[in-house]
């Protein structure tokens, strides 16, 4: 057994006095990330390089104390929430960009670094990093490649795992090594690509080689207002069925769009049943033509006005709407439960309306706002913590849903990760075999139960209901056990 | 139940609805100033709130350790512009520093006198007088040059950091009362807000104002009787005193002309004095009304029409003031201003719209980080060497004296209103 004092002894012997947290206000500050789940950690470590990050890892490993990897706290899926307590290992003093190559557009960065800051840094070489989760502004390259996250303009670029070559990690084990590399064709097992999406439950990445890509010559943003998301789903399938490729497609409710308007002040129509923004890029004579294929087939199905962004401000601001949308939902609820279940394109209107009958079953506001081209959902259900009972009824109204998509021929999760808070629906998509072969995969990188528990996977011992909302925080002494 | 809150001020505690408003979702971060330098989530806007949240839910004590963090908290409300939720970060954190203020405190001879000061020299204009005097004296002494060449004050921190503020020529003070230029038959009036520091250090801001308002056919009065706004008050959680204060501006200022402020903080405040005294039943409204009378200069200087032609021949680098652009969201029309302006090369820097590090008097209270936000801006000059350097605030405007010689450079310092002034003189002579 150990105590809390001779972990944070450990703790500082690797990242130094001044990197480890332990005080009970700052424990406190990373019991949460984006999501409603909520654990205390023991301690949190600031390790600045693969070294530092392999000494915590090691550490723990020796005292038995599970581990947590944790980025900037935006995740949507409870993957950064301490499950079983122990050691939050915090990547934040790693935010460097440490080489930018243009003319093999490709970029060096560390775990922690902010992703839109990436982007920023290559636009004065034409380049961009194209993963562009709504929380970018925010969100780490290292959180990104955990869970393999997309974002609106991954329609047509796909998502993180196109976009990294290479990652330096330190495994469960405390091991430091590369997977890939600054070439995209290494040979071998390609244990790059089972390490993307991972989401922190087989080690931490401490570099990134990310691809870049060239800023598109032309750009053309529509806002396609329509009366009912029936209409606008519709025109999602058409607009793929017809051939076009769009940059990103995303679709938003009534609900979602007030609220964004509201707090945003985007120009968006707040009287509109639905709203489809959709993005074209490339050669200008190709987007044109492209965009008018486009508004014809909004027009077509009952689209009330298809506005074009006249400028890069406007197509900005659009684009603010829709990255900030779910944030502004604090206007409606203080608390909000958001949903990212997959589903074919074919199916989008047959699931939206069980997300309209659950909402109306359990008396719950839902807002939709999701990426259309993709058939990837975000029903956020709304809700106030406070009120008794009201999380249970979210949880399992949340369920149902997740469950519709999955009988809809989807999946649990288009880009948020299956976290601590989807992991007991695994088994709804894959049988006792499937999952046993991918938990073989966690001995191998050195995960014998404590990296990052509860998370991707089912079961595990310990792994009840987190505590949502800790009665107290219990100022436990420095001899108490962890 | 008052018995049972854990605030030591209950009639101030932050409201329980604005704090559960922030569902941390965590895009405040990287506009948050002292969440970039540390990367510490109790360094962050979110984290701030969310211990606020704990302590308001008794989860939490209100330790030194906790008020630590939201000390250092710059209030620039950059979080509050990008918050999707609109949360109330400002107004949440003028109640808890109120908490902060209310609470016994070790380093309490610090407070009472940084309390004292607030009270009794910053808000008495001739107290304020004459403690201003002689630094307006020195500012433009032979001494100065000699104190700089020796360093004779290097190894007097915070001292030092005021020597680097002051303005190289304060213009003569302005204060309530006094006569401003006016056009010959003005088209209209407005009232010019003079403010504390402003009326003694930065009457040539003042005076440019009302020149190039007159230019406009705008007459500017130094209405009497008005007094400092209380906004340092407020953030420092003096915010009964910063009550006071808004119901003699009030007062003083009652009638339908519109109020122009050249100091955005001022602004800031002023715009919100509505929410200030929402729980005063006598001045509730009257606040209100008087909030929206409430005009930034460059907000009211793009609505006039035939503004004259300006010229300077200059490379510019403007620089938010936060209160402007984050508390009033007014960031283009100091911007279309400048445009306007012929031979006038705007620079953009990184960074231009996060704070200084001035915040008031941060500077003096947290000189560490407000340091550290100081060489960012000194660094951004260094590398893109502007000739002006613009803003729309009297801290920020002594803060980036301080950065522009940090910078070694000769370039000058001005308020928007100072170069709008110049240019429209150097049209003129053409």
């Amino acid at each position: 057994m150990t105590t809390r004092r001779e972990l944070l002894a450990r703790l500082r012997a690797a990242v130094g006095d001044r990197n480890v947290a332990w005080r009970p206000e700052d424990l406190l500050l990373y019991e949460y990330d984006g999501t409603i789940e909520k654990k205390l950690p023991y301690a949190v470590a600031f390790p600045d390089g693969a070294d530092e990050t392999a000494a915590v890892v090691r550490a723990c490993n020796e005292l038995g104390v599970p581990v947590t990897p944790r980025g900037a706290g935006t995740g949507l899926s409870g993957g950064a929430v301490p499950a079983r307590r122990g050691v939050v290992i915090a990547t934040t003093r790693m935010r460097r960009i440490l080489e930018i190559d243009p003319v093999n557009r490709l970029a060096v960065v560390e775990p922690g670094l902010p992703n839109i800051q990436l982007s920023e840094a290559a636009a004065v070489h034409g380049l961009f990093y194209a993963p562009d989760p709504s929380s970018q502004k925010a969100c780490t390259i290292g959180g990104n490649v955990a869970e393999n996250a997309g974002g609106p303009h991954c329609l047509s670029l796909g998502v993180t795992t196109n976009h990294v070559l290479g990652i330096e990690v330190v495994t469960a084990a405390g091991e430091i090594t590369w997977l890939g590399g600054r070439v995209p064709d290494a040979h071998g097992y390609d244990l790059r690509g089972a390490f993307i999406g991972s989401e922190g439950t087989l080690g931490i990445v401490t570099k990134v080689v990310v691809r870049l890509v060239p800023v598109p010559a032309s750009v053309v943003t529509l806002l396609a207002v329509f009366d009912t998301v029936e209409q606008a789903s519709e025109t999602v399938s058409a607009i793929i069925s017809a051939g076009l490729i769009p940059a990103a497609m995303e679709m938003m409710d009534r609900t979602t769009l007030q609220a964004a308007e509201a707090g945003l002040q985007c120009g968006y129509p707040p009287d509109a049943g639905a709203v489809l923004l959709v993005e074209l890029d490339g050669l200008a004579e190709m987007v044109d033509s492209q965009a008018a294929s486009v508004r014809g087939e909004c027009l077509e199905r009952g689209a009330t006005d298809v506005r074009t962004a006249r400028d890069a401000a406007e197509r900005e601001l659009l684009w603010k709407g829709r990255k900030g949308a779910i944030g502004s939902l604090g206007r409606i609820a203080p608390n909000y439960y958001i949903l990212d279940g997959v589903v074919p394109r074919s199916r989008l209107v047959d699931v939206m309306a069980t997300v309209a009958d659950v909402s109306a079953r359990y008396d719950l506001p839902i807002a939709n706002v999701f990426h259309a081209g993709d058939g990837n959902l975000h029903p956020c259900v709304m809700f106030d913590e406070r009120e008794p009972g009201a999380t249970e009824r979210v949880l399992s109204a949340g369920a149902e849903i997740m469950r519709a998509c999955v009988e809809a021929g989807g999946s649990l999760s288009g880009e948020h990760g299956i976290g601590f808070e989807k992991q007991k629906f695994m088994p709804w998509l894959y049988n006792e075999a499937d999952l046993e072969n991918m938990a073989r995969l966690r001995p191998v990188f050195g995960n014998e139960g404590a990296f990052n528990p509860c998370k991707l996977l089912p079961g595990g011992t310990g792994c009840g209901e987190m505590a949502h909302q800790e009665a107290a925080l219990r100022a436990a002494g420095p001899d108490a056990y962890v | 139940m008052a018995s049972d809150t854990p605030w030591p001020l209950p009639l101030d505690a932050p409201a329980a609805d604005d704090l559960s408003r922030c569902v941390h979702c965590g895009l405040c971060l990287n506009s948050c100033p002292t969440f970039s330098v540390t990367g510490l989530e109790a360094e962050s806007p979110r984290g701030r709130i969310y211990l606020a949240r704990a302590v308001d839910e008794g989860r939490l004590e209100m330790t030194p350790a906790v008020q630590a963090h939201w000390d250092l908290c710059l209030q620039c409300r950059a979080c509050e512009a990008v918050c999707p939720s609109g949360v109330a970060y400002g107004r949440i954190m003028e109640h808890v520093r109120a908490q902060v203020a209310a609470a016994p405190k070790k380093d309490r001879l610090q407070r009472r006198l940084r309390s004292f000061a607030l009270r009794n020299v910053v808000a008495r204009p001739r107290v304020l007088a004459a403690m201003v005097a002689p630094a307006r004296w020195y500012a433009g002494s032979p001494l100065r040059g000699l104190v700089r060449r020796t360093r004779l004050l290097r190894s007097f921190g915070r001292l030092a950091v005021m020597e680097a503020q002051l303005p190289r020529r304060p213009g003569k003070p302005v204060r309530p009362g006094d006569t401003l230029a006016a056009p010959l038959g003005a088209a209209a009036r407005v009232t010019l807000f003079t403010g504390c520091v402003m009326s003694e250090l930065f009457g040539g801001v003042h005076r440019a104002t009302a020149r190039v308002l007159a230019r406009s056919h705008v007459a500017a009065v130094a209405t009497p009787g008005q007094v400092c706004c209380g906004a340092l008050h407020a953030h420092d959680g003096d915010l009964a005193f910063a009550r006071d204060l808004a119901r003699k501006n009030i007062d003083a200022l009652e009638g339908g002309d519109i109020i122009v402020v050249n100091s955005a903080g001022c602004g800031a405040a002023m715009k919100e004095y509505g929410q200030l005294l929402a729980h005063d039943p006598d001045y509730a409204a009257r606040a209100a009304a008087f909030a929206a009378r409430v005009r930034d200069f460059s907000e009211y200087v793009v609505t006039l029409p035939g503004r004259p032609a300006g010229q300077l021949d200059a490379r510019v680098a403007y620089q938010d003031a936060c209160h402007l652009a984050h508390a009033q969201r007014i960031r283009e029309q100091p911007r279309a201003l400048l445009r306007e302006v012929q031979g006038c090369t705007p620079v953009a820097t990184a960074g231009a719209d996060m704070c200084c590090g001035a915040a008031g008097i941060y500077s003096l209270v947290e000189p560490g980080m407000s340091a550290e936000l100081r060489a960012r801006k000194a660094a951004q000059f260094r590398e893109h060497a502007p000739d002006v350097v613009v803003t729309a605030n009297p801290g920020c405007q002594m803060q980036y004296e301080a950065a522009v010689r940090e910078a070694g450079l000769d370039a000058r310092v001005m308020h928007l209103a100072e170069l709008l002034d110049e240019a429209q003189r150097n049209a003129r002579r053409r």
